[in-house]
C-alpha cells in the first residue's frame, strides 16, 4: 500500500464519516481538519480507532496529540511511520 | 382594533372623507363610506347571531376587507375578539377558543355572509386562564407557535391609544398616507400599518398572503397605489429591492422583526430615494420599544435597535440579576405604554413579568448589549444559549459569523440533539450564484472567528433560498426537521 492509497482511503473515510452529504471537492491533503471544527475530540477518537485496527497500529504504546490527525497529509504521515501492516 | 373609539374614528371618516379609499385588496377598493356602511350592517347582524356584549369571539385573521370591518363592529358591539391565524389547526384553534372562552366562532365570506358557530365550553382547558375584561381589551392576539404553544395576549385599550398617538407622531403620519400592510393582522405589526392607518383616516393596502413571496407583485403594488409607509421584515425589504427599481412616493421605511443584512443597505437606499429609515424592535407583549433611525446610504455593519421610543424605559439585567447602568451585555427587560397587562394564561405572568420601581416590566428573554453611547444591540436571544459538551454558545453567534463571509447571502443554524455532545450545530447556508464556496471552506472562515466548539458539525451550502414561515423568517424548525430525517 502506497501512501497514495492511504491518503485516498482516510480522504475517504473522513468524507463519510465527518461530512456526510457535502460538497468535498475541496478536502485537500493539507486542509486543517483539527482547526476547522472537521474532526473534534470526539472525532479523533474514532478516527484512532479506525486506522488502528485497518493499519494494525499499536495505539496503546504510541505517543501522540492532534497534531498527528491535522491534516490528511498528517494522518498518512503518521500511519506509514507507525504501521505494522505496512513494515511487514 | 382594539377599541371603541378605533370604531368611532371610521365612522366618521365614513361621513368626513366618504369616497376616500380606506383599503385596498387584491379583489376591490374600499372607500371609508363603504366600510362604514358595512360595519353598521354587521354591528346590526352580530346582534341576531348570538354573541353578547361582555363575550369573546373568535375571528380568524383573514386578511379581507370583510374581516377588517367584522372586528370593528364586534369592538363596537363590546366584544372582545381572539384573533388567531388564519393558518393555525382546528385543534390548536379550538383549544385557543376554549382558553379564552370564547363563545362563538365568527367567520366572514368574501360576500359579506358572517357565520357564527357556538363553541363548547371547556373548564379544565380554561381553568388557568383569566376571562377576558371588555373594559380593559377588545383584542386577543397570540404570540407565535414556533416557541410552543401559543400565549394569548390581551392588547389593552389604552395601550392602543397611546401607541397608535406615538406612531402618528413619530411617524408623521396623515389621512394621505397609504401603507403597505405585509405582516398577517393576527401579528402585531397590524396595529400599526393596518389599525392605526384607519384611525388616521389614511390608506391601506393588504397583500394576500398566498402572493406575500411575489417580489413583481409587491413592486406593483408599493408602484400603483403609491404606497408611502412600508414596515415588514427584512424579507420584504429584499423582495422590494430585488429588481432596482426606484420608489419615490415612499417617505417612511420600518424594518423590523428580525436583523437586516448589512447587504441590504444600499438596495435600500436605492430602492427609497425619498424615504427616512427606522429599525424598530418590539414583540407582541410590549408592542414597539425600541427605535433607530439610520441612514441605508452611508451606515455600515450591524444595525442597532437603538433607543428606547418616547415613554419607553429599559432595564439590562445580568445573570445574576443586577442592573447594569453603563455600557456592557445583559437580558432585556423592558416596560412600555402599549404593554399588555399581563398573559391571559395568568400563572405565566411571575416568571414573565416582574416590578422595578413600581413599574411592571416585561422580560423578553432576549441578550442585548448597551454600547457607550447608549445605543443599545441585539445579540440573541438568552434562550438561545445552547450547551456544546458543557460550553455554553449562542446559535445567533455562530449564524452572524457564517452570514458575514462574502460568499453568503443567508444562513441559518439549528442545534440538533446529539448523543454524545449534548447538541451538535448544523448550518443551512445559502451562497452567491456564481460563488463555489463549501462546507469545508465555510469552517476554515469559522474556523478563524469562532472557538472551535462552535464550528456546526454540518453544513450544507445551497443556491436555493432557505425555507421559509408565512410570516417571512427562516423556518428554522423545518430545517432542523429535515435534517434530523436525513441523517436518522
Amino acid at each position: 500500500m502506497t501512501s497514495t492509497d492511504i491518503a485516498a482511503e482516510i480522504h475517504e473515510y473522513i468524507v463519510a464519516t465527518f461530512l456526510d452529504g457535502e460538497d468535498c471537492a475541496d478536502l485537500t491533503h493539507d486542509y486543517d481538519l483539527i482547526a476547522n471544527g472537521v474532526i473534534d475530540s470526539l472525532g479523533l477518537v474514532r478516527m484512532v480507532s479506525h486506522i488502528g485496527r485497518l493499519y494494525e497500529l499499536p495505539v496503546d504504546e504510541l505517543d501522540f496529540g492532534p497534531a498527528d490527525f491535522r491534516s490528511i497529509a498528517a494522518i498518512t504521515a503518521f500511519i506509514g511511520a507507525n504501521s505494522r501492516a505496512l513494515a511487514a | 382594533m382594539p377599541s371603541p373609539q378605533l370604531v368611532d374614528a371610521v365612522l366618521a371618516h365614513g361621513e368626513n372623507r366618504p369616497e376616500r379609499v380606506a383599503l385596498v385588496s387584491h379583489r376591490r377598493t374600499v372607500t371609508y363610506r363603504e366600510l362604514a356602511d358595512t360595519v353598521r350592517t354587521f354591528r346590526h347582524r352580530l346582534g341576531r347571531l348570538g354573541p353578547v356584549a361582555g363575550n369573546t369571539v373568535c375571528v380568524p385573521a383573514h386578511k379581507s376587507p370583510e374581516t377588517l370591518a367584522l372586528m370593528l363592529a364586534a369592538f363596537r358591539e363590546g366584544l372582545v375578539v381572539l384573533a388567531p391565524s388564519p393558518d393555525l389547526g382546528g385543534a390548536a384553534r379550538d383549544r385557543l377558543c376554549r382558553q379564552a372562552r370564547a363563545s362563538h366562532l365568527l367567520v366572514v365570506t368574501d360576500n359579506g355572509v358572517i357565520s357564527a358557530e357556538p363553541v363548547a365550553q371547556d373548564a379544565a382547558d380554561a381553568s388557568r386562564f383569566g376571562t377576558p375584561d371588555p373594559g380593559i381589551t377588545r383584542l386577543l392576539l397570540t404570540t407565535s407557535g414556533s416557541t410552543g404553544t401559543p400565549k394569548i395576549v390581551p392588547i389593552p385599550l389604552d395601550g392602543f391609544a397611546a401607541f397608535a398617538d406615538w406612531a402618528a407622531r413619530d411617524f408623521g403620519l396623515t389621512a394621505d398616507d397609504t401603507s403597505l400592510s405585509y405582516a398577517p393582522l393576527n401579528f402585531d405589526l397590524a396595529l400599526l400599518d393596518v389599525w392605526t392607518f384607519l384611525r388616521e383616516g389614511a390608506r391601506v393596502v393588504l397583500v394576500d398572503q398566498d402572493r406575500a413571496a411575489d417580489g413583481a407583485h409587491l413592486r406593483h403594488l408599493v408602484a400603483a397605489h403609491t404606497v408611502t409607509f412600508v414596515q415588514g421584515v427584512p424579507l420584504l425589504h429584499r423582495l422590494l429591492t430585488g429588481d432596482g427599481t426606484a420608489f419615490p412616493t415612499v417617505r417612511q421605511v420600518v424594518t423590523t422583526g428580525e436583523a437586516l443584512g448589512p447587504d441590504l443597505l444600499r438596495p435600500l437606499a436605492a430602492a427609497f430615494p425619498g424615504a427616512r429609515f427606522h429599525n424598530v424592535f418590539g414583540c407582541t407583549e410590549t408592542n414597539d420599544s425600541f427605535i433607530h433611525p439610520f441612514s441605508p446610504a452611508t451606515c455600515e455593519g450591524r444595525l442597532p435597535i437603538g433607543r428606547p421610543v418616547e415613554g419607553v424605559r429599559a432595564e439590562l439585567l445580568t445573570p445574576e440579576g443586577k442592573r447594569l447602568s453603563g455600557p456592557g451585555m445583559g437580558e432585556l427587560l423592558v416596560t412600555t405604554p402599549f404593554q399588555t397587562s399581563g398573559y391571559l394564561e395568568s400563572s405565566l405572568n411571575a416568571k414573565a413579568f416582574t416590578e422595578i420601581e413600581g413599574h411592571p416590566y416585561y422580560r423578553t428573554g432576549d441578550l442585548v448589549t448597551r454600547g457607550t453611547d447608549g445605543l443599545l444591540y441585539l445579540e440573541g436571544r438568552a434562550d438561545w444559549q445552547v450547551k456544546i459538551r458543557g460550553v455554553r454558545t449562542n446559535l445567533l453567534e455562530v449564524e452572524t459569523v457564517i452570514a458575514s463571509h462574502p460568499d453568503v447571502t443567508e444562513a441559518v443554524v439549528v442545534a440538533l440533539p446529539d448523543e454524545q455532545a449534548g447538541v451538535r450545530l448544523h448550518a443551512q447556508v445559502v451562497r452567491r450564484p456564481t460563488s463555489s464556496l463549501t462546507g469545508l471552506g465555510l469552517r476554515a472562515h469559522a474556523g478563524r472567528h469562532l472557538p472551535r466548539h462552535a464550528i456546526p458539525s454540518s453544513v450544507r451550502v445551497t443556491e436555493a433560498p432557505l425555507p421559509r414561515t408565512s410570516t417571512g423568517k427562516p423556518d428554522r424548525g423545518l430545517i432542523k426537521a429535515d435534517r434530523l430525517k436525513e441523517s436518522a
